[in-house]
């Protein structure tokens, strides 16, 4: 029984990873959602359309996550969309009773406390939607254009550390990104290794 | 002050400083671990080398990571503050282990780790100097949450006229050097199908177990972090199948992996360059699937009918086996032209074996269901079986010799008692081919038997007929291909003496089983199976002369007397029974009390679960585990060794087997120092894997 319910397990642990390896890929139209934000409101990727959209995946808990929300890179890029009229959306898909789970009056408590600049705060507690978009870390980032395709996935900037000092230094590919998608450009990097803590899906 | 005391008194620090920092109250703690600078020297000479290591003792279930740390985390770095001149060279990663966080998978280190670094030193040094070197180590420590760590460690050592290792370490970092992957050139290559990141490689000179082989590439977005599908290739070597990564822009030139296999704690790594194919890859070989994807430590239900087929076609080669088929197969070629009876001999031959095989796994699963604590090899467990065989074995030798034949003339003899030219003998063929295979219990069926006890009874039973249907296969073929059997020798005379040799591997199999019966009760027991042999010889010779009065009677008798020799063993254990004792390496009876004693007390332990009829096992104890480098490293490592005996039944043996997912024996165990998992070695030693895997359990 011990030997079936591990190969069980194996199995579904093989499945899990085939779920996580996204059905998201640059060039193509990224994954619909539909999810709430913290404010009980619904969003969903249609209701974007003709408007470039960044996803964030989030950990407020997370030292990578802190890395660049501490020195406000994360908000200084939220504010600079806004601006831009690029729709910002922070999505937290970790599970109830996971590091960083929030319902929606802890992500409101977050984004006063840290000063966010996002369109809104997505609540993705079945992990759904960032298994979707194979979300694997905190931060991940995702850049869709206004017809839906995925432009950018990967990494928020070129320097995995959890260093605050080192964001001077790093190239910003979700900022460049969007440079380029403005300027009618094709993004330049568009696919990059993630690096950061885990989403703490649920097991 | 003089200048030479101050000296003098710089040194004497120093290596003060040295050895305290050998003791493990040196180790500086962070968040969820605890870490260390060492060095492998006391003493340092100018123009040298000396390799240091940056040591992690991580906390129960935390790990840091790899150079490549996979789906999330990040590597540990090292930047390093040397004097002109030095300089450190990279980290000497070791092979990594996957690290499943939910659906994530992370390249990384559990348990007490070493991070080799070897520092060149500047020919500047003089001898009275003292070598600073100062290095700030970071890293991301990582349970589920995770936490960014750093620390700033020194090493103050003197320099020397002469290296002088230092005792507690030297050894330890000299096998965290030799841990490292060492590159080879197999010819590797490597190509993207589809979502799919496809490697081929011709494992040169080397056997990979495809069953627990792994890929880890040192670049990141090439492939995913899942463990890939491994499967033999078309044409040889072996070709990995695993999704492309998420993040994966272009397929560089040339690739650089790890191939780790083997059980954990005797994991074999290298590295090789895969350059990008020019030309498509192999297809997987039909059957040839080896490797499950995804984890799940065990064999799968394909892979352990693969194995007992495999396994079944390995038996047909056993000494106790050979002599027994090879005849069955000259008469075979001898009826090569009655084709329809060949065919039907064939498949009451396959049937016989079936139908043993279906009753001693019947018999086995039944057992079990009604909660005995029995594995494969059971019957060899009780006396009588094991005498039996024997007297089986002398009775067959003795027929091949002449001393009697049975259904008379020498093309039905030259298969003797099991070569009954009528379908009946066929099919007894197959049971005795059975009932003489089971002492020899070939490598491969050990994992396949222990998966099949352990399931459900139907799957049990398939994966012991699969067995079956491989002991038959070569018959079988023989039997339905003419052509094949024409190939064989043509029978003539010399037939009879080919059969008369063939007598000499069973009187050494029943020697063999004789040994094992003095085991299991002693030598007033085996004396008694002695006498009994020589009434079933006796009986022989009257049933082989053609004539004489009293020939009934003396059959009889002999008979009698043997079977009153087997009825009257002892119980197993009785008087006399001698512990095996095979070597004089130092060792413990085993006991789980003691395992947990010994576990206690922080030192490594090696468990080793073995029986006198186990072929494999007394074979792994003579290559690797009774050499003097292999007492020498018991006792440089401090490590415990503890035998248990399966030779009889013993519960609690069988009970410590099954946690292990085995139902038969060998099983090795080496439990690490200080506690942690323990790690399972493969069936087949080597006296380096022994050696490699005592070394690393005692460093954590």
């Amino acid at each position: 029984m011990m030997r079936i319910a591990s190969l069980a397990a194996g199995l579904v642990l093989a499945l899990g990873s085939v779920t996580v390896h996204a059905k998201a890929q640059v060039g193509q139209p990224a994954p619909a959602f539909t999810l709430t934000d913290s404010n009980g409101k619904t969003h969903s990727l249609a209701d974007f359309k003709g408007k470039t959209v960044v996803l964030e995946w989030t950990n407020a808990e997370c030292p990578f996550v802190k890395k660049h929300y501490e020195p406000k890179n994360m908000q200084t890029q939220q504010g600079e969309a806004k601006t831009a009229e690029v729709v910002w959306l922070t999505v937290n898909s970790g599970a109830p009773g996971k590091q960083g789970h929030v319902d929606g009056a802890g992500a409101n408590a977050i984004i006063a406390s840290t000063g966010g600049q996002q369109a809104a705060y997505l609540l993705d507690a079945s992990g759904e939607t960032g298994k979707a978009y194979g979300a694997k870390t905190t931060p991940h980032m995702y850049v869709i254009d206004g017809e839906g395709t995925l432009r950018y996935a990967g990494a928020i900037d070129s320097n995995p550390s959890a260093d605050p000092a080192d964001i001077p230094a790093a190239t910003q590919y979700v900022r460049n990104a969007l440079a380029d998608l403005a300027a009618g450009r094709p993004v330049a990097v568009a696919n990059t290794q993630p690096y950061g803590c885990s989403v703490k899906y649920a097991n | 002050m003089r200048p030479l005391p101050i000296l003098l008194c710089a040194a004497w620090l120093a290596a003060f400083a040295s050895v305290a920092s050998a003791q493990d109250e040196d180790l500086v703690r962070r968040d969820h671990l605890s870490v260390q600078l060492v060095a492998a020297d006391r003493a340092v000479v100018p123009g040298g080398t000396l390799d240091v290591a940056l040591r992690l003792v991580h906390d129960a279930h935390w790990h840091t990571y790899w150079l490549n740390p996979g789906d999330s985390g990040l590597a540990t770095k090292l930047a390093w503050t040397l004097p002109e001149g030095a300089s450190a060279g990279p980290i000497r990663w070791p092979a990594p282990s996957r690290l499943p966080l939910g659906p994530l998978i992370n390249f990384g280190y559990e348990g007490d780790l070493l991070l080799p670094v070897r520092i060149a030193l500047p020919a500047t040094l003089a001898p009275g100097d003292t070598f600073s070197a100062t290095v700030k180590a970071s890293w991301l420590v990582c349970k589920e949450e995770c936490i960014p760590g750093d620390a700033s460690l020194s090493l103050a050592l003197p320099v020397a006229e002469r290296a002088q290792p230092d005792p507690d370490w030297s050894a330890r970092i000299g096998a965290a050097i030799a841990a490292e992957p060492p590159r080879v050139d197999w010819p590797a290559r490597i190509a993207r199908e589809g979502e799919t990141i496809v490697v081929a490689v011709e494992p040169a000179g080397a056997e990979l177990d495809a069953a627990t082989l792994e890929v880890f590439p040192l670049p990141t977005q090439v492939m995913a972090t899942a463990r890939g599908r491994v499967a033999a290739a078309d044409g040889g070597g072996l070709r990995i199948d695993t999704p492309i990564s998420d993040a994966f822009v272009e397929l560089p030139a040339q690739v650089d992996l790890l191939l780790v296999d083997g059980a954990a704690g005797a994991r074999r790594a290298v590295q090789v360059s895969a350059a990008a194919a020019t030309a498509p890859l192999p297809s997987a070989a039909q059957g040839g699937d080896a490797g499950a994807a995804g984890g799940g430590d065990g064999v799968g239900l394909l892979a352990a009918l693969l194995f007992a087929l495999a396994g079944g076609v390995l038996l047909n080669l056993m000494p106790c086996v050979f002599p027994v088929l090879s005849l069955k197969a000259m008469g075979l070629a001898a009826h090569a032209h009655e084709r329809p009876r060949a065919r039907r001999h064939g498949l009451l031959y396959l049937a016989g074996v079936l139908a043993a095989f279906a009753a001693l796994a019947g018999t086995l699963i039944a057992l079990r269901a009604a909660g005995e604590q029995l594995g494969w090899g059971f019957q060899l467990q009780l006396p009588w079986v094991v005498g039996a065989l024997a007297l089986l074995m002398l009775a067959m030798g003795l027929s091949l010799s002449g001393v009697f034949e049975i259904g008379g003339g020498w093309m039905g003899a030259g298969q003797s008692l099991a070569g009954r030219d009528d379908g009946r003998g066929a099919f007894f063929t197959g049971v005795l081919a059975v009932l003489v295979a089971s002492p020899c219990t070939a490598p491969f069926m050990g994992p396949a038997l222990g998966f099949a006890v352990t399931q459900a009874p139907g799957v049990a039973l398939a994966v012991f007929l699969a067995l079956g249907l491989g002991l038959a296969l070569p018959i079988v073929l023989l039997s339905f291909a003419p052509a094949l059997a024409q190939r064989l020798p043509r029978p003539g005379a010399w037939m009879q003496t080919f059969k008369q040799a063939m007598a000499f591997p069973l009187y050494l199999t029943a020697v063999w089983l004789l040994w094992v019966l003095g085991r299991q009760v002693g030598v007033d027991g085996l004396a008694l199976l002695l006498a009994g042999a020589v009434a079933l010889a006796f009986s022989l010779w009257q049933l082989g002369r053609t004539g004489g009065a009293w020939r009934g009677v003396g059959i009889a008798a002999g008979f009698a007397g043997a079977l009153a020799a087997l009825v009257a063993l002892p119980a197993p254990g009785g008087a006399g029974a001698a512990p095996a004792r095979a070597d004089e390496v130092a060792w413990e009876p085993w006991s789980p009390e003691r395992v947990a004693s010994l576990r206690a007390e922080g030192r490594p332990v090696l468990v080793n679960m073995t029986a006198a009829w186990c072929i494999t096992c007394l074979a792994n104890e003579r290559v690797a585990l009774s050499s003097d480098a292999f007492q020498q490293r018991l006792a440089q490592t401090g490590t415990a060794y503890l035998k248990g005996d399966w030779t009889q039944r013993d519960a609690r043996i069988t009970e410590y087997l099954a946690r292990f997912g085995r139902n038969g024996v060998p099983l090795y165990v080496l439990y690490p120092a200080g506690g942690g998992e323990p790690d399972v070695l493969p069936q087949l030693l080597t006296p380096d894997l022994v050696d490699a895997a005592l070394t690393r359990a005692a460093q954590r």
